[in-house]
């Protein structure tokens, strides 16, 4: 929560140099086994030309990819948690994932292949899925309170989820396969075309969370105590609610539903110590980073040549961080 | 009646025998009661239980099923529809699935839902002598209903050519023609041969045929597009993969570089705009090809034509045909 | 200043308004108490100054201008409220809980000044959380955690001040202490508005008080013309009787037993 400036040197030296060793891996490691020299070569242009490729358009553009995902989904948990004052929110409680699911499945049905169609129908979907929790919680409740912000977007969720079980239920085997295999979470369809506007936005978005971080430091005071400190608590809250729940649709349309970063991360930073939201949404960008680079890592090198879906990597490094908690709990 | 004969014959020749006292006249007797038994039960074996033809083969359930000739077959799988009307059949056919398209007769004939996980009702209603069914497991359950029902039901899957040929034969005899159908298979049983003689002596490029794009799904060694793959003659270098197709990655596919990328067009047109592609140098060469799906989605009467037409993109120098 | 003006306030899907026409004035110097029963509005005065609650009819103005058209930014470099309750979802330490208190002041990309960091060391040694700043903020008792939040409050260096209940949970020479020191900011020309139960510090420290009962002034005045048995006993509904106390020499209250006949015990 400090506004001054902060110490703790250490920490993100740990979390950077983490980073960068976890990017530096994901590009050296494959399939296709290479020597450091060669990796080092191959991105400097040198080389054959098959090197270069695997390099350069396969695993480069896919640890891009995998790390904005993981910088997105965290600084979209951590605003979250803050505004909802629920250390258990995460981007996909919104009724992100489950709109986001129903676009793309829509999509898969329609005949679309993934390249182009999948990722807008996917973002529309989330983008629609959020207006209308916004819309639903502000009905019935008359101001942007967040404990309803939070039950609507869980009610869109479930509605999305039952939709999809609909269309999905008499579809045919490659529909099937297809929309399970997108839910699932994979980056292993990244191209640099893509990437480079994907971080454009996750930039955006960041830098627009930051910039309001210390309304998130007072808001997760209570909402009374907010307006006594000069914050104006509904316009303040959507809008830190409507800005995380975009960046986190934009890394579902990227990269399908990747779960427990956007809960995990901001827990771990917090468990190191950062307490204000400008440290809290750095830290998390970094660790997520790193954690959902090191997932795709995992993915691809436990059952070669077969990939795991990246969701389901996530969801089992979760399970010992929820049991850590409980342990902490008790 | 007639199992009554035998114990019969038995009991009367213990009593007759006591009453004969001679050990030679016990033993001729002896032959005389074995070997009119022995009659007795070889001529009983030869009178068939029914007058119509039937046999006994094993499905690809698993399941022992009497073969006989139905007059209304529900036909629930493409493959098999597309067989019954190829060896003229057609018009005994009650009932498809919904992906049931070809040839355009079969597309009048009542749609009766889907093919896994089928409508056992709607199969009812249609009254069916004979149901054939996609022989995969979520299908066992239908199966053990319609035969409670008192319905013949046959599981068939067709992943070889083997099993087109097998399933052929059964499907002519179910429409009790099976010389027709031994017709239809001894045509694509040419054609076959012819291809793969066109190319024995050719170079046989190494090809990997993509049948999926998210995840990327390349064809294995189980099923008849590899089997048309070496008709036509080209290596898969997938072979060492049993399986009809496996879940792979860029990288391996680039670590086995393959001469030739085998696919759909609309994939085709996507992995040659892709930068993650050209990884692989069949791609940066331009060996990029185009495999029509309506010839190549089915082991079934189009397999000849499926061979000659890949034998054809695989060897463009050479005239097949 | 604080001026409330002939205020209206309703919650939503209630038959009759919370706060009926209640006007007082809140002057700089001074200590202003409002006091009266559970349920008579004094909360939702200070939630319609912060603008928690829409006002129906009436007006509230801070410094001469018109809580509703100030920025809330501006309306919290005017005046500093201490809310009722508050329970943060994140455990932080103490010294960064002061420091928000200067958010209306250092704000979105604002850089943290010299001058922020001296009002929040004078905000600590004033309410006296001195001992407390190295803590987390789960690990203090409710009567810390108060303490904190009223340095929280005077780190915001307003000429106004609105405490709503603010020594719940504090014991007598915690409770003295902050009394004394809403004194003492008063004398310093702060205007101190003050909500509380306990009617016989409010009788010692206040300036003024006014009565709420049902939402309506009952009655306004110094605490002697307000203090007196008959209408307390009427607002408060409870046998209560109002002495002189000797030691202090302010009006003292002191509630009887419900039941008649009932007696205390003796003191020894």
């Amino acid at each position: 929560m400090t506004l001054r400036r902060g110490g703790r040197p250490l920490l993100w030296l740990g979390l950077s140099v983490a980073l960068v060793a976890l990017a530096v891996a994901g590009i050296a490691i494959g399939t296709i086994a290479l020597s450091p020299g060669a990796v080092w070569a191959a991105l400097l242009g040198r080389g054959d030309a098959t090197t270069i490729t695997v390099v350069r358009d396969l695993r480069a553009p896919r640890v891009a990819l995998a790390a904005l995902v993981g910088a997105g989904l965290a600084m979209s948990g951590a605003a979250l948690q803050g505004i909802l004052r629920n250390p258990l929110a995460e981007p996909y409680l919104l009724g992100v994932s489950g709109g986001a699911a129903v676009g793309a499945v829509l999509a898969v049905v329609a005949g679309a292949t993934s390249a182009g169609l999948v990722p807008l129908a996917a973002f529309a979907g989330a983008v629609l899925a959020v207006s209308v929790a916004m819309v639903v919680a502000r009905a019935v409740g008359g101001r942007a309170d967040p404990r309803l912000l939070l039950m609507a977007g869980v009610v869109v969720g479930a509605f999305a989820n039952a939709a999809i079980m609909i269309v999905l239920a008499n579809a045919p085997a490659d529909t099937l396969r297809n929309a399970t295999w997108w839910m699932m979470g994979s980056v292993a369809g990244a191209e640099w075309s893509g990437v480079r506007w994907l971080a454009l936005y996750i930039a955006a978005g960041g830098l627009l969370l930051v910039a309001r971080a210390r309304d998130v430091d007072v808001l997760s005071l209570g909402e009374d105590s907010a307006a006594a400190l000069g914050v104006r608590v509904e316009q303040s809250t959507r809008a830190v609610y409507l800005i995380a729940a975009l960046v986190a649709a934009a890394t579902v349309s990227a990269a399908g539903l990747v779960g427990f970063v956007g809960l995990m991360v901001p827990h771990l930073v917090r468990a190191a110590g950062v307490r204000s939201h400008r440290s809290l949404l750095a830290g998390s960008a970094i660790a997520g980073a790193g954690l959902v680079i090191g997932a795709d890592l995992l993915a691809r090198t436990l059952l070669p040549p077969a990939e795991l879906p990246l969701g389901a990597v996530t969801a089992l490094l979760g399970v010992p961080f929820f049991l850590a908690r409980l342990r902490t709990l008790a | 009646m007639r199992d009554l004969i035998a114990p019969s014959c038995v009991v009367a020749g213990t009593l007759l025998m006591e009453r004969v006292p001679m050990f030679f006249s016990r033993l001729a007797f002896t032959l005389v009661i074995a070997s009119s038994l022995t009659l007795v039960a070889c001529a009983s074996e030869r009178t068939p239980v029914r007058k119509s033809s039937t046999v006994r083969v094993v499905d690809d359930f698993g399941d022992s099923v009497e073969i006989a000739p139905a007059a209304r077959i529900a036909s629930l799988s493409p493959t098999t529809t597309e067989l019954l009307f190829a060896i003229g059949a057609g018009a005994r056919v009650v009932g498809r699935t919904s992906y049931d398209e070809w040839p355009a007769e079969a597309r009048r004939v009542p749609d009766l839902g889907p093919g896994i996980r089928p409508n056992v009702e709607a199969i009812l209603a249609a009254k069916p002598d004979l149901v054939v069914l996609y022989a995969a497991n979520d299908n066992r359950d239908a199966a053990r209903a319609l035969r409670a029902a008192g319905l013949r039901t046959i599981g068939l899957k067709v992943d070889r050519i083997a099993d087109f040929k097998r399933a052929t034969a059964l499907l002519g005899a179910v429409a009790g023609d099976s010389a027709g159908a031994q017709a239809v298979v001894d045509s694509v049983q040419r054609t076959l041969d012819r291809v793969h003689a066109a190319t024995a002596d050719l170079h046989h490029p190494r090809v990997a045929w993509q049948l999926w794009d998210t995840p990327l799904l390349v064809l294995g060694s189980g099923s008849y597009q590899h089997e048309l793959i070496e008709i036509a003659g080209a290596e898969n270098v997938y072979a060492d993969d049993t399986k009809p197709n496996t879940q792979t990655s860029l990288e391996d596919l680039i670590r086995r570089d393959p001469d030739v990328i085998l696919t759909d067009s609309s994939r085709a047109s996507a992995i040659r705009r892709s930068s993650r592609w050209r990884g692989v140098r069949a791609v940066r060469e331009g060996h990029v090809l185009a495999v029509d799906d309506e010839t190549s989605s089915r082991a079934s009467v189009k397999l000849g034509m499926a061979a000659v037409t890949l034998a054809r993109l695989l060897h463009p120098e050479a005239s097949i045909r | 200043m604080i001026v409330f003006e002939s205020l209206v306030v309703r919650y939503p899907r209630a038959k009759t308004p919370a706060v009926r026409g209640v006007s007082l004035a809140a002057l700089a110097g001074r200590v202003t108490a409002v006091v009266g029963p559970n349920g008579s509005g004094k909360s939702t005065l200070v939630r319609a100054l912060l603008g928690r609650v829409t006002i129906e009819s009436g007006t509230i103005s801070v410094s001469g201008a018109d809580a509703r058209t100030l920025a809330p930014r501006e309306l919290a470099r005017r005046v500093a409220v201490v809310p009722q309750r508050e329970t943060p979802a994140f455990p932080a330490p103490v010294r960064d809980l002061v420091a928000l208190g200067r958010h209306p002041h250092a704000h979105g990309l604002a850089r943290w000044t010299e001058g922020d960091e001296a009002a929040v060391e004078r905000a600590i040694v004033e309410a006296g959380v001195g001992d407390l700043v190295e803590r987390s903020s789960d690990e203090l008792s409710g009567g810390e955690w108060q303490r904190v939040r009223i340095a929280r409050a005077l780190a915001q260096e307003a000429p106004a001040l609105v405490l709503d209940e603010p020594t719940t949970f504090l014991d007598i020479a915690h409770e003295m202490a902050v009394f004394e020191l809403l004194h003492r900011l008063a004398r310093k020309g702060t205007a101190v508005l003050l909500v509380s139960h306990q009617l016989n510090l409010v009788a010692r420290f206040a300036d003024e008080i006014v009565l709420l009962h049902r939402g309506a002034v009952a009655a306004a005045g110094s605490p002697l013309d307000v203090m007196r048995g008959d209408v307390l006993e009427q607002v408060y509904e409870w046998p209560l009787v109002v002495t002189r106390d000797p030691a202090v020499g302010a009006p003292s209250l002191v509630p009887l037993r419900g039941h008649r006949g009932a007696r205390d015990t003796p003191s020894h």
